[in-house]
């Protein structure tokens, strides 16, 4: 004859009987679950902001000047309408009267309204870069 | 980057019209960017640009870098006025047809995963 040993401590039927019944105790009490509601659930990779350019983080702000053969958008997964501009030039005029011009190359605007890609999904904005 | 109001941004239906105009932006006043010890100042912004096709087409397409624009190069003019009520400092521009700037587009751009739709 074999011997039947069981060599797993805690598979005995009354050992199962325990880790069932300690198992559903939080499902019984509603207290228990008070932690869990107040998680905010969010989506899995990222939240609804927009993407960067991705080789566009030489000084961190994902950002290059306005210019021919230059991407026009600030952001990447993108379709829709974009204006761009930079290097204005310009004067005002401060609260004691003194005369300040104001532009240069890094005056760089940029607007961009369509669609994007975030959040698995397709997000709707109208942007800007100032 | 900035999400802009429906209302500040106005697009000619024929798209050759860009007009943005936005009051109290938060920024911040950074003389010495980029420098990195530059001091960055709490400052409100108020703006308006317009932007104008020249007419003169504009296309720019990498496909190794996965982005295509089409569009027309644009004639862009803006008028602002800065306040930086830390150091009682305000500033506001000439008249908005009193600026220029040297490169503008408008347009349409897909990038990304749109690229190859």
């Amino acid at each position: 004859m074999t011997s039947i040993s069981n060599t797993c401590p805690a598979c005995s039927r009354r050992e199962m009987l325990k880790i069932g019944a300690l198992t559903a105790i939080p499902l019984m009490s509603p207290s228990a679950m008070h932690g869990f509601r107040n998680q905010v659930s969010i989506a899995a990779n990222g939240n609804t902001d927009p993407y960067p350019i991705p080789w566009l983080d030489k000084n961190g702000s994902h950002n290059q000047p306005a210019g021919p053969n230059l991407e026009p958008s600030h952001v990447y997964h993108f379709k829709g309408k974009v204006a761009r501009c930079s290097t204005f030039t310009g004067m005002g005029t401060d609260n004691e009267g003194n005369r300040i011009p104001f532009g240069g190359p890094t005056t760089d605007y940029g607007v961009m309204a369509g669609d994007y890609w975030a959040a698995r999904t397709t997000q709707h904005a109208n942007l800007t870069h100032i | 980057m900035l999400p802009i109001p429906d209302s500040d941004l106005n697009i000619s239906p024929d798209g050759n019209i860009f007009t943005l105009e936005m009051k109290d932006v938060a920024v911040v006043d950074q003389p010495k960017w980029p420098a990195l010890d530059a001091l960055a100042t709490p400052a409100r912004m108020s703006f308006k640009m317009v932007w104008k096709s020249t007419g003169e087409p504009a296309k720019y397409e990498d496909a190794s870098k996965h982005f295509r624009f089409t569009g027309f190069r644009a004639t862009c003019q803006m008028e602002a006025q800065v306040e930086v009520p830390s150091i009682g400092f305000s500033w506001k521009s000439d008249p908005l047809d009193t600026s220029k700037c040297d490169v503008a587009v408008i347009g349409d751009e897909v990038n990304g995963r749109y690229y190859d739709s």
